[in-house]
């Protein structure tokens, strides 16, 4: 309480308090959306918290670099370092009251947007046209990326067809992270189909909602048609065809009642197939991502609890910060600490767009090399950290399930701050704490 | 004396500072011989760079001896935590969190010696009573005058009551009553049986407290015993008569000069500079020397 209360009065964090509100509570009316409903409510969700939680990321990476770092250098910490206290108490004691302040700010955040959103729900037009909802989501059963990129590499190696100069590593690293961004074409009078498997199955009475997003060649949509078949895996379940048109989105959503099947029984999967049915002189094939673009949704949770929930993601990333901010700040001095801190935060921003890029001439350049091994290096640290997008997945309204949220939640709470706190705390337990006079 | 009431044992320390390649750039402590005992107050000096205040660090366990050791109490060294414990110390600058007021940062660091949260509380008032900060607890201490941190200095260097007492500079930065009642404080601590080791270039305030003193110089210990016995002058004797008037002085001179056949020097002895100023400007000062006692004795 009484480093909280100190932190109050320093004028940085009074600043930081400012700028939150400003951008809560400015940044709606700033943004221009496409004037609708469910565009206002995307700025409201996406970009205010968006931006507010890049504000704290910011926030909390210096502050952790400043709390052993500038204590060092201008020797504060000669009063409590002379104190019963040892070094991984330190380091907690300062990642605590970093999670408790992040915590709050968080909070604050959170619920001013979600103060917004259902005030903004009692103006015309919200109600019918926004829903707040959770749902879960169910992908394609495919091989995994690194599956599919073992057969690939198997393939290309009976073929003879391998690139030079590349470990067999190198090479299935480039194909997991291709296979994940692969596009498959589907060519007019072309069809693809997909098994799903639900993580909670459905009854006859829910609904669930189809979701295909895509892309299409030269992103030219006219003329393009298609038909979709949608079928339960139950024994004597009807299928349904759903023809469609309308491909001016890159999205086709479309909800299916499960009562058109005549089942009675709970629905644990789904078949589901697109044929394009467009004009094989006119129209242009559809470009789908299996990974990504094509999902099954079903109801799961409220829109609350899966807001919590990314709140509580995202507090979690800042805890990971926090940590690792103090490690570099046990080790470097201040202007260090916060160059070295903000550039690897930038290499993780940027991080998988850089290996994506990554050619064969790059990867054997050895003034290249260095930049493409810290990358990766910072990517694969940082991969746990990222690999929910909860403000996506909110606005989405597609449920953070719970496997992933705790999966996130012990990566950034427990297993690479422990892993940065004994970094930190070695490093304290050498440094000498005082300058000679 | 012997070895269980060493409070404090150095033996051959030594540090040398390195730069960034780890060249030796400086030797601040050589081959240091040290030891101090329970109750004593010893003052350790020296001119700039003499290496006091690296010793001090060492002591303390915030710079890392390059030889030597330092052994604390029970034969353990400054990094354990249970030394620390027992441990008070006032930097040459009190670096104190400038957003905390000082009744936050004396409760701040009586949490960091786990004191329970009532005995943390009335120690605090008791300590800022006595150091004359009551008016001013809730202030940040940021925006106090140098003089007014030193004595949130010195309370959090007595928070935890400590056996030991490590204090660089204690007087710098006081008003000659601040001095004076660090130095009444001091004595009165070593009373109590606190061991104390200050450093300070005031010789005088030395002087007055120590039992002890040091010199160093260059990194060396160059001297070392107790003050009295370091500044007698063997060769001489002075007698202090009070009262005395103008003819019974001069009869009195010349019986002396005619016993030891030698000239005999006489004067009139002049209070210190410090003693007059206390005199004029605080009469009463006997009255925090009393707030001190009462305070000790309640550790």
């Amino acid at each position: 309480m009484i480093s909280l209360r100190a932190a109050l009065r320093a004028k940085t964090v009074f600043a930081l308090l400012l700028l939150l509100a400003a951008c809560v509570t400015l940044l709606p009316a700033v943004i221009k959306g496409d004037g609708t409903p469910e565009g206002d409510c995307r700025i409201l969700v996406m970009y205010t918290i968006g931006f507010a939680f890049g504000i704290l990321c910011l926030a909390t990476l210096w502050a952790a670099c400043a709390l052993f770092a500038a204590e060092i250098d201008n020797q504060v910490i000669q009063l409590s370092a002379v104190k019963p206290v040892r070094p991984f108490e330190f380091w907690l004691g300062k990642w605590l009251a970093l999670l408790v302040l992040n915590g709050l700010l968080i909070l604050a955040v959170y619920g001013a947007v979600y103060g917004q959103i259902l005030w903004k729900r009692r103006q015309a037009g919200w109600r019918e046209n926004v829903q707040l909802v959770s749902r879960h989501i169910a992908r394609p059963l495919l091989p995994t990326p690194q599956e599919e990129a073992r057969e690939t590499y198997t393939f290309l190696e009976k073929q003879q067809a391998l690139p030079k100069g590349l470990s067999k590593g190198q090479i299935l690293r480039t194909l997991t992270e291709k296979a994940v961004e692969r596009y498959t074409l589907v060519n007019p009078g072309e069809q693809v189909a997909w098994r799903f498997t639900l993580a909670r199955p459905v009854t006859p009475h829910e609904i669930v909602t189809v979701r295909i997003r895509f892309d299409t060649e030269f992103s030219t949509r006219t003329q393009v048609e298609g038909l979709c078949r949608f079928a339960p895996h139950n024994p004597g379940a009807q299928a349904i065809e759903i023809p469609l048109s309308d491909f001016s989105l890159n999205e086709i959503v479309f909800d299916v009642s499960c009562q058109v099947f005549g089942v009675t029984n709970t629905i644990s999967g789904f078949d589901l197939s697109f044929k394009h049915s467009g004009d094989p002189a006119k129209s242009s094939a559809v470009m789908l991502r299996f990974r990504k673009d094509v999902a099954l949704l079903t109801q799961g949770g409220t829109f609350e609890a899966n807001l919590v929930r990314s709140a509580i993601i995202h507090w979690s990333v800042l805890a990971l910060l926090a940590a690792f901010g103090l490690t570099l700040s046990a080790c470097f001095s201040l202007p260090v600490a916060v160059f070295a801190s903000t550039l690897l935060l930038l290499l993780v921003m940027v991080g998988t767009s850089v290996t994506e890029v990554v050619s064969q001439e790059d990867e054997q350049d050895w003034l290249k090399k260095p930049g493409i091994v810290i990358s990766r290096t910072v990517n694969t640290v940082a991969q746990h950290a990222i690999r929910i997008d909860p403000l996506d997945a909110v606005v989405n309204g597609e449920r953070i399930e719970t496997g992933p949220f705790l999966e996130a939640l012990l990566w950034n709470l427990l297993i690479t701050p422990f892993g940065f706190a004994l970094c930190g705390v070695l490093i304290l337990r050498r440094r000498e704490l005082a300058a000679g006079n | 004396m012997d070895a269980m009431n060493d409070v404090i044992q150095i033996k051959n320390l030594g540090k040398t500072f390195k730069d960034f390649w780890h060249r030796p750039v400086v030797e601040a402590v050589k081959a240091l011989n040290l030891t101090i005992r329970q109750g004593e107050v010893v003052g350790l000096l020296g001119p700039n760079g003499s290496g006091k205040s690296t010793t001090l660090k060492m002591l303390l366990g915030l710079l890392r001896p390059t030889a030597g050791v330092i052994t604390l109490f029970d034969g353990r060294g400054p990094e354990d935590v249970a030394v620390k414990a027992r441990l008070g110390y006032l930097p040459e600058v009190s670096y104190l969190h400038e957003f905390l007021t000082p009744r936050e940062t004396l409760m701040y660091y009586a949490a960091l010696f786990g004191l329970p949260h009532a005995v943390a509380k009335r120690r605090t008032e008791e300590l800022l009573n006595m150091v004359g900060l009551v008016h001013a607890a809730d202030r940040a201490v940021g925006r106090f005058s140098k003089g007014m941190a030193r004595r949130v200095g010195l309370a959090q260097a007595l928070i935890n009551a400590p056996e030991l007492l490590i204090l660089d500079e204690p007087t710098s930065g006081l008003d000659p009553l601040g001095c004076r009642e660090v130095k009444d404080l001091v004595r009165l601590l070593a009373k109590g049986g606190v061991t104390v080791l200050m450093t300070s270039h005031l010789l005088a305030d030395v002087e007055d407290v120590c039992d002890r003193v040091s010199i160093m110089n260059k990194g060396v210990l160059c001297a070392n015993g107790a003050t009295r016995d370091l500044l007698r002058n063997p060769d001489m004797v002075r007698f202090t008569i009070p009262g005395l008037s103008t003819e019974a002085a001069a009869e009195v001179r010349m019986q002396i000069e005619k016993q030891v056949d030698r000239p005999v020097h006489q004067d009139f002895p002049e209070m210190s500079l410090e003693a007059y100023f206390l005199k004029v400007v605080a009469p009463e000062a006997g009255g925090q020397a009393f707030k001190m006692a009462s305070f000790l004795e309640k550790l």
